[in-house]
Order: C-alpha cells, then sequence, then structure tokens
C-alpha cells in the first residue's frame, strides 16, 4: 500500500523526491542589475554556446540560456528602464518535465531540472511547456571559427542539431565542487564553494547562488528578504529563482 | 483434381534462398567485424609489453601512469620517462632502439588509445581509484598482457550494472556520468 502510494506520488510530481541532497537555488537582485549582461557573456564562454550568426537571430533560433530581458514602464518624463535575467528557473513542479517523450529532461537529487543531451530526440515539446521560453533548440550544428574553438569547455558537451538545451546551473561546477569536497573528506558542499558562471562575473553582485537545504547559507537568508517575488508563480511551477523587487524612491 | 499450393509457395522459394543466404552473410560479417577488425587490441608503434614491466619487474601502475590518483586522466608517461631507465637498461633490444629514436627526434610515441570513453561522458580515474577500486577491476589483467587488449565494453550499461552492484552514491543519476 505504501507502495502504491509512492508511485502515486510519483506520479502525480514527476521527478518525486521527498527531500533533497542539496536544494541549488538562487536570488537576483534587481536593484543591483544594470542590464550589462556580463552574465549572459560568461554563460555563453562556459557552457560552449553556439554563436548563431545574424541570420538564425533574425529567426529567432538565437541560443542564450541566460538573457536579459528590458521593459520599458512608464510615460515619457517618467519613464523607467528594468531589466530582468531570465533563466531557468528549474521548477520543483517543472511543467517542462512531464511531456518528454523519452524522459530526457528529469530532475535529479539535487533538485536541478537537468537535460540529458544524449537521449534528447529534438520534439521540443519541452519548450512549448516551458512558461518561462528559456529552452533552446539545436536547429543546426554549429561551427566556432577558427582561434574559437580553443576556449571550448571540455567539461561540458558540445551539442549537435536537434538537441534541446538549457540552463544547468552550471552543474559542471557543481560536480567539481563535490569532487573536491570529497577530496577534503566532507560529505557536503560549503556555502560559497559553487559558483555559477553568471553568478561569478555578475560586477554588482546581484546574484547570489547556493544551497536551499542549509539555512544558514546566504541564498537561504536571501529568501526571506520581502522584497522577494517568484515569476509567473501562480502556475504552481516552484520556481527555485527569487527575484528581488526593484526598490524605487519615488514611490 | 485437387488444387495444390505448391506452385503459389515457388514464388517465395527465390526471396526466402536470398534471406537465408543475406542472413548468414550478416553473421559472418558480424563475426569478423567483431574479431578481426575490432579496434580491442591494437598494434601499438612500439610493442610495449606490461607484462615485462608489471609482472616480471614488478613496477606499480602508479609509477608510470602518475596522475591515475590525482586527476581525471590516469596520464600516459612521456619518452622522457621511459629512457629515465631505458638509457641504461636493455639498450640492444630493437624496441628500445626504437625508443631512442623518438627520443632523438624530441617526439611523442603515437600511442593508439585503447581505453576511450566519448566526449559526452564525464569520468575521473582519481574518484574511482581513491574509493578503493583496482585498476584490473576495468581494465582487465594488464600485467599479463603482452599487447594491451580492452576486456570491458566501456558501455553505458557496463557502467551503471558496477553503480548498481556497488551502490554508489547518486551512481545512477544520468548527470553523474554525462555532461
Amino acid at each position: 500500500m505504501g507502495k502504491m502510494r509512492d508511485k502515486l506520488k510519483q506520479y502525480l510530481k514527476p521527478g518525486y523526491y521527498e527531500k533533497y541532497d542539496y536544494h541549488w537555488g538562487m536570488t537576483i537582485d534587481l536593484d543591483r542589475c544594470t542590464g550589462c549582461e556580463a552574465c549572459v557573456v560568461a554563460c555563453q564562454a562556459e557552457n560552449n554556446l553556439p554563436i548563431v550568426g545574424e541570420k538564425r537571430f533574425k529567426e529567432r533560433r538565437e541560443i542564450k540560456w541566460l538573457r536579459v530581458e528590458r521593459y520599458w514602464e512608464g510615460e515619457y518624463p517618467n519613464i523607467k528602464l528594468r531589466f530582468i535575467p531570465m533563466l531557468c528557473q528549474h521548477c520543483d513542479q517543472a511543467p517542462c518535465e512531464t511531456p518528454c517523450p523519452v524522459a530526457a529532461t528529469y530532475h535529479n537529487q539535487d533538485g536541478l531540472n537537468t537535460q540529458i543531451y544524449n537521449r534528447c530526440i529534438g520534439t521540443r515539446t519541452c519548450a512549448v511547456y516551458c512558461p518561462y521560453e528559456v529552452r533552446y533548440f539545436n536547429w543546426f550544428t554549429y561551427k566556432w571559427d577558427e582561434p574559437l574553438e580553443q576556449q571550448l569547455n571540455p567539461d561540458v558537451t558540445v551539442r549537435e542539431k536537434g538537441v534541446m538545451e538549457k540552463c544547468t546551473f552550471c552543474i559542471q561546477r557543481i560536480r567539481q565542487a563535490k569532487d573536491h569536497a570529497k577530496d577534503d573528506g566532507r560529505r557536503r558542499v560549503r556555502d560559497g564553494e559553487v559558483t555559477p558562471a553568471c553568478v561569478q562575473s555578475c560586477p554588482t553582485k546581484a546574484m547570489v547562488f547556493g544551497d536551499l537545504n542549509d539555512p544558514n547559507s546566504r541564498v537561504s537568508k536571501m529568501y526571506k528578504n520581502p522584497r522577494g517575488y517568484k515569476v509567473l508563480e501562480e502556475l504552481n511551477t516552484l520556481p527555485k529563482i527569487v527575484y528581488l523587487k526593484k526598490a524605487d524612491s519615488d514611490v | 483434381m485437387s488444387i495444390s499450393v505448391r506452385d503459389a509457395l515457388g514464388t517465395f522459394k527465390k526471396p526466402a534462398v536470398i534471406s537465408i543466404i543475406g542472413l548468414i552473410g550478416f553473421i559472418i560479417g558480424y563475426v569478423i567485424d567483431v574479431t578481426v577488425f575490432s579496434d580491442a587490441s591494437p598494434v601499438q608503434p612500439i610493442n610495449f609489453s606490461h607484462r615485462m614491466h608489471v609482472s616480471k619487474n614488478s613496477i606499480p601502475c602508479l609509477h608510470c601512469h602518475v596522475y591515475a590518483d590525482k586527476t581525471p586522466s590516469a596520464g600516459v608517461p612521456g619518452v622522457s620517462k621511459c629512457m629515465g631507465c631505458h638509457k641504461v637498461i636493455a639498450t640492444e633490444h630493437p624496441e628500445i632502439q626504437k625508443l631512442a629514436t623518438y627520443w632523438e627526434k624530441r617526439e611523442p610515441i603515437p600511442w593508439i588509445k585503447v581505453h576511450d570513453v566519448p566526449d559526452f561522458v564525464y569520468f575521473t580515474h582519481k574518484r574511482h581509484v581513491l574509493a578503493g577500486l583496482a585498476c584490473q577491476e576495468c581494465h582487465g589483467p594488464v600485467e599479463n598482457m603482452d599487447r594491451v587488449t580492452r576486456v570491458s565494453s566501456l558501455k553505458m550499461p557496463w557502467c551503471v550494472d558496477c553503480h548498481t552492484k556497488k551502490q554508489v552514491e547518486n551512481g545512477r543519476d544520468c548527470w553523474t556520468c554525462h555532461k
């Protein structure tokens, strides 16, 4: 009977875990974000993202695991510019995981929404289901021009045509941190040992990354900030990225 | 007068014979491919014998493959490492003469890789060695091989089998090995 209940839970909540080993989460302080797109460049370099070229860009086939969205607010004299870095929210109830016919995308024990490139057959269903539009499809096998292939990250696969890809929270860095922790004889990774490329590159330190299971981590403390909100929370996707509202002085 | 189906069956005779011959040909081809054209035991530029070095002269694996317990790749020793001993030992042997020519030309030996995993696989020797795995568990009895032969398939089911058997922590998570 207990087994049945477990099965039902698994069915209702794909990638169901009682408790995650780690619960990687992120906060982005929009008060600090200047929209400089350093994170976008860092992500591009770290994760072997292809430069698709002008033509493909116009066809909306660009690949950016992290993009900075820009919004104008108000009328001319009181006009305001808003930035919001949009990346995979690693939802705990991810809508993208349920439709995959080959289970290429799933929730792993670290609470990460992951994508297995070898398994993906390119139905693109997940991209349709994702409310944040942060899944990108490789429409072509992209080439790196002569000196650029030298800077490809050996810890990340170079994806080919027909494969869906998305932000991994720089899982290669998480893996490396766990590796170092094991070398030191520790069971767990300490707070601040893992920094994804975007967090590392942010000049204003707007992004904070860490383990939500640890109540003393920086990210857990930032999570309790009253300015915090989650994007499209009403869809009950339980996103793991908390945005801290921009505080305006003239309100 | 009876109706015979034999005439009707006759039309299937030719395709049946062709398909049987094809099947036999396929099986023979597969066997030849696996045995003759296998890349499990390639002929190396120098007939280096692990048996000579490990079994007879009892040199431990980590003496030459120094990075096995420190980095993801175990490391193939450079020519300088070989010449460290072979400047004085068995210098007359024809294979050592070959080694000496590489040394004089200042060129690396173009060893052919026997154990290789695809680029999308994250494999680290360090974790496996530090977990107390013997080299032979994956590489087979290399100490008795004159020419290194790949014993394990190095395919995913083989990896997952061992991870399951040894109850590796998160050993069955895709992102433990895929990258």
